[in-house]
Formats: C-alpha cells, sequence, structure tokens
C-alpha cells in the first residue's frame, strides 16, 4: 500500500506527461491514492499476468523515473524545481534595465588595466626587496639562548597570547597552584580569539554593509584592530620600558576606548549620512 | 567506380571561389588537416563557450543598477586586497622555487662549523648571480602578501562582505590565513639561525603543553623533543610541498566562490 502510495504523490508532481488527465486530476485533489486508478492495478497484478508492460510513450524514463524517488533525493529534486521556477519570475518580474554595453569586456580592457596594476605592485615589492635587504644572524647555537626571541611580525599577536600568563588565574585551594599549565592557557587563548573571529558571520547577521550602519559591530572590529596591536606589543614587551601590569593593563583597555571611541562617532555621523543614503535610495526606489 | 576519394562538397571550388590571401589558405588548410584527424568540429562548442566566458558582458552590479554610488564608495580602492594577496603570494612562489634549486635542508655541520642549511644560505647570498636579490624578494613577497591578507581581512569585516552567502568564504579565510602563517613559520626556520632555532623551541613548548595530542603532536612537526635533522627536514617538506599544494588549491576555490557569488555590494 505504502509503495503505492509514494508512486502515486510522485505521479502528481511530474505530472504534465502523465496521460490519463482523469485519474491524474483525482490524485492531484489530494486524496487517498485511488485502488481503481490503473497504475495501481498494473502494480498490483500478481496473479494472471506476467505484469510485463511493453514501453511506451507514457512509460516514464529512467532519469524521470529518478526524478520521482522518493526520499531526500525527492526533495532535492523538488527544490531545485521551485528555485528554478522562483529565479524565473523574479527575473521576469525585475525592472533590471538592459542596454547594449552593460560593462567593460576582459579582454583587452579589464586584462590590460590588471596587468598595469599587477605589473607596478611587483616592481614595488622588488624596489622595497632591493631598497631594504634581509639579514643573516648567527647559526643556530642550542648553548646560546638569545636575549631577545621573536617570530614575524605576522606572529606577533600570537606570541604576545602566549605571554598573557600573569592573567592565568591561580586557585587559593592549590595554595596559587594553577589548573592549566601556563603555556596551555597560551595555546587556549589562541584557540579561542581564532575562534572568535571564525564564528562572526554566525553572530552579526542582516544586510547591514556600512559600519555606519552598525556602529556596534563596527566599534568591535576596530577594538580587535587596536587589540591586535596591543597585543603583539605584549611580545615584545622586554623591549617596552613599561611596568609589566601597566602594559596588561593597556593591552585590555585601549581596545575599549578606542571601540567606544568609534562607536561614539559613528552614531555621530549616522543620522547624517543614512539620511542622505535613504533619500537617494528612496528617490530611485519609490516605496510601492 | 572509382577508389579515388570523392570531394563531395567540392572543397577546392570552394576555396577558389572564397579568393583568400595567404595567411588565410594556410589557416584554412591547417585547420582542415587537424579537423580531419582530430574532429575539432566536437570541440568548437567549447572554445565558443570558452570565448565568451572571457569576453562576459558584465552584469549591471547593484550599486550601478540603483545609481547608488554617485558618491564614491571610498571603500573600493581596498577591494583589490585580495588580488593584492594573490600576486605577492605568486611572486613568492616564483622566488622560492628558484631558491629551492640551491638551499639544502640538513643540519650536519660544515667544515666551518656552521650548519649546511645555514651556510647553503651564505652561499645563495654571497656566490651565487642574483642569490641575495632571489632571497631579498622571497622574504619580502611573504611579508607583504601576509599585510595584504591581514589589511584584506580587515577590509571585508568593515565592508560587511562576509554576510549571508559569504559565510563559506569567511571560513576560508580564516583557514587561508592560519596556513600563510604556518608557512611563514615554516620559512623562517629553514636558515636554522638563531632566530630559527629558538622560535622552533618555542613551536616545540607550545604544542608540548597541548594535553592529548600534544606530544604526538611535537613528534609529527618537529620531528621530536628538541629540535635537529628531523626537524628542519619536516619544515622543509611543509614549507615546499605539502603547503604550496594545500595553499593553491584553496586560494583557487576562494577566489572561485567569489567569482560565483560575485562581489558583495554596499547597499
Ligand atoms: C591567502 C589569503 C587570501 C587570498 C589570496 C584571498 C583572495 C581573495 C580575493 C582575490 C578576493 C576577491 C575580492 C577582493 O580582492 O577583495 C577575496 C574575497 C573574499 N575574501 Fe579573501 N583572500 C585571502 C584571505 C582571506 C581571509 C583571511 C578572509 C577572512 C577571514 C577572507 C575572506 C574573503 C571574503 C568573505 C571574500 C568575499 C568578499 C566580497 O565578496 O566582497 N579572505 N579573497
Amino acid at each position: 500500500m505504502s509503495d503505492t502510495d509514494t508512486t502515486d504523490d510522485a505521479r502528481t508532481d511530474g505530472g504534465e506527461e502523465t496521460a490519463d488527465s482523469e485519474s491524474t486530476n483525482t490524485r492531484a485533489d489530494g486524496g487517498p491514492a485511488s485502488e481503481t486508478s490503473g497504475t495501481s492495478s498494473e502494480l498490483r497484478s500478481d496473479g494472471g499476468e506476467t505484469g510485463i508492460v511493453a514501453p511506451d510513450d507514457e512509460v516514464p524514463t529512467w532519469s524521470e523515473r529518478k526524478e520521482r524517488k522518493a526520499g531526500l533525493s525527492r526533495l532535492t529534486y523538488e527544490y531545485f524545481e521551485r528555485s528554478r521556477r522562483e529565479d524565473q519570475e523574479l527575473r521576469q518580474e525585475s525592472d533590471y534595465v538592459e542596454r547594449d554595453v552593460l560593462g567593460f569586456p576582459t579582454w583587452p580592457h579589464e586584462i590590460i588595466r590588471n596587468g598595469a596594476i599587477s605589473l607596478f605592485f611587483v616592481g614595488m615589492m622588488i624596489l622595497i626587496a632591493a631598497a631594504l635587504p634581509p639579514s643573516l644572524e648567527m647559526p643556530a647555537n642550542p648553548s646560546a639562548t638569545p636575549s631577545i626571541i621573536l617570530p614575524d611580525w605576522y606572529l606577533y599577536w600570537s606570541f604576545g597570547l602566549l605571554k598573557l600568563n600573569p592573567l592565568n588565574p591561580g586557585l587559593a585551594v592549590l595554595d596559587g597552584g594553577k589548573i592549566i599549565s601556563d603555556q596551555l592557557y597560551g595555546v587556549l587563548a589562541n584557540i579561542v580569539v581564532v575562534g572568535a573571529v571564525a564564528f562572526l558571520p554566525f553572530l552579526n547577521k542582516g544586510s547591514a554593509r556600512r559600519p555606519v550602519e552598525q556602529p556596534f559591530w563596527a566599534a568591535i572590529g576596530v577594538g580587535g584592530a587596536v587589540f591586535s596591536f596591543t597585543i603583539a606589543a605584549l611580545a615584545v614587551q622586554n623591549l617596552i620600558p613599561l611596568p609589566l601590569s601597566l602594559q596588561l593593563n593597556i593591552v585590555f583597555i585601549a581596545p575599549v576606548v578606542i571601540g567606544t571611541m568609534t562607536y561614539a562617532l559613528l552614531k555621530t555621523l549616522r543620522e547624517g549620512y543614512m539620511y542622505g543614503l535613504n533619500r537617494r535610495y528612496y528617490m530611485l526606489r519609490p516605496p510601492k | 567506380m572509382s577508389l579515388e576519394k570523392r570531394d563531395e562538397f567540392d572543397h577546392h571550388a570552394w576555396l577558389k571561389e572564397k579568393d583568400l590571401t595567404a595567411i588565410e589558405r594556410v589557416f584554412l588548410t591547417t585547420l582542415v588537416v587537424l579537423d580531419k584527424r582530430l574532429r575539432i568540429v566536437d570541440y568548437l562548442e567549447l572554445l565558443e563557450d570558452a570565448y565568451y566566458k572571457i569576453n562576459l558582458q558584465m552584469p549591471k552590479s547593484h550599486t550601478e543598477q540603483y545609481d547608488l554610488d554617485n558618491k564614491f564608495w571610498y571603500w573600493y580602492p581596498l577591494y583589490s586586497l585580495g588580488f593584492f594577496s594573490v600576486l605577492a603570494y605568486i611572486v613568492a612562489a616564483v622566488s622560492g622555487a628558484l631558491l629551492g634549486f640551491y638551499y639544502a635542508p640538513s643540519t650536519a655541520s660544515t667544515a666551518a662549523g656552521t650548519p649546511v642549511a645555514y651556510a647553503s644560505i651564505k652561499t645563495i647570498m654571497q656566490d651565487i648571480q642574483f642569490g641575495f636579490a632571489l632571497r631579498s624578494i622571497h622574504r619580502w613577497s611573504a611579508q607583504i602578501m601576509m599585510a595584504a591578507v591581514f589589511l584584506h581581512m580587515l577590509r571585508v569585516y568593515f565592508t560587511g562582505s562576509y554576510k549571508e552567502p559569504r559565510e563559506v568564504n569567511w571560513l576560508l579565510g580564516i583557514i587561508l590565513i592560519s596556513l600563510s602563517m604556518v608557512f611563514g613559520y615554516t620559512g623562517y626556520l629553514l636558515p636554522w639561525n638563531q632566530l630559527a632555532f629558538w622560535a622552533g623551541q618555542i613551536g616545540v613548548k607550545m604544542s608540548l603543553s597541548v594535553p592529548i595530542v600534544g606530544e604526538w603532536g611535537a613528534q609529527m612537526l618537529f620531528g621530536g623533543f628538541s629540535l635537529g635533522q628531523p626537524t628542519i627536514i619536516r619544515m622543509y617538506i611543509l614549507h615546499v610541498f605539502i603547503l604550496p599544494f594545500v595553499v593553491t588549491a584553496l586560494i583557487a576555490l576562494h577566489v572561485g566562490i567569489v567569482w560565483v557569488q560575485g562581489i558583495a555590494e554596499p547597499h
């Protein structure tokens, strides 16, 4: 029975090519599969005849059968059908203005422009490389620890997070002992920071693009960028003539302060800016 | 009936009638000869398709369509930063491949008492034509790529380009920036100088501090708990074999997704 059901339901949507419109209609009503319809009786023929019917125009092709399969694949098929129809409708009702030339062709316009920019950038890199040659320090010596150990500058932020050990909380119960080692604390700090950045698109949704449209998130961004500098400064703390505790305070307070300033600034700019933006937008697309 | 092949469409008459120039005739003859042998006609559609894709007439962008850009969207110049990262990556790859001809990843001692890796860098800088320039270009393009990637990430953040359909590209970007930093780190260790050795030391300490998988990770990445020949070989393989393939593939995917999804426009 359930087999028959599925087949019939499937037929409803694949409708166009079904031959006997009568039985199609009954099924399209959504009623229970009718026991009398031709297809069902064919399926139930387990008695006298062979049940093998020569294929004719109404017999679904292999791909049609595949489309009508029950379950996830069918759902996928239906979804694609729907979204295709949706696209089609959107296209039909769009007020998209067709022009003869919609943009510059890739060749030669874009390629020549991009080629010029590329050559300029590469030339600039070579110029910098020529002007500021790299040095080669002393060879590795496991028995002499240098006074300054640093990775390349773009890892300073990570290195700074490794030096957060003064903030690793000690527990009174453990006599000031720590639950996790200082190194593990630093590694975890790295994971937390990278994880938070990765998670961003799932926290801030919506269609706003300009910082003025979302002063809060812009402030978070500026705070984060400032933090990447202050935490990098922590990596070179032994080169900075400030007491460690003061520097640790700066690391966390400066981003908050500058973030707040950004927030205030954008809030102030916002009204005038949004007013102009909205006016232009609605002049072109008056509300229906 | 003659066994001689018949020219059913009378190509000769057609050719005569066309009155071709020498270049055209050579071209057409070549085409016919090739087509008889390779069935080029079967692939014409593909070529045609490629031609129209290359000469694509871009649809109007959102800003253009709604005429929102009569005020200049002042972030646009920053949209070149992704491309700039790719460019610096390519320069680093080319100069790195050339450096690879002369570099030897070994910590064994030379007669002068310095490690072979260190000595090979020294040779590159002092003895080989343009070696110094090559190393300088490789270092600087790597640094510039990192700077461009950071700035690219900031522009993506502040233009809200990571939103709805583009989350995957943001995540891919996080993976790319992390791998780029690993790229830089493994390269930093290769000269086997003081900075390299002690940066490596910190890496080992970091991975050892991770519970459960830490020791396994240290052995896998650094070849043990103290630095030596196994470390430099691992860093070398990561830097010149594994990461180039992985990062190149991911960049292609990243840019491919941008191609498919289009650049995010301000509304
Ligand atoms: C190896 C590093 C990277 C390369 C080579 C690269 C390359 C590119 C390129 C060429 C574009 C086209 C638009 C443009 O140039 O701005 C792009 C777009 C994009 N990138 Fe990257 N990228 C890298 C790293 C990142 C990172 C670290 C992130 C963020 C975490 C990121 C997120 C995105 C997003 C979301 C887009 C789409 C932006 C839009 O549609 O406006 N990418 N990338």
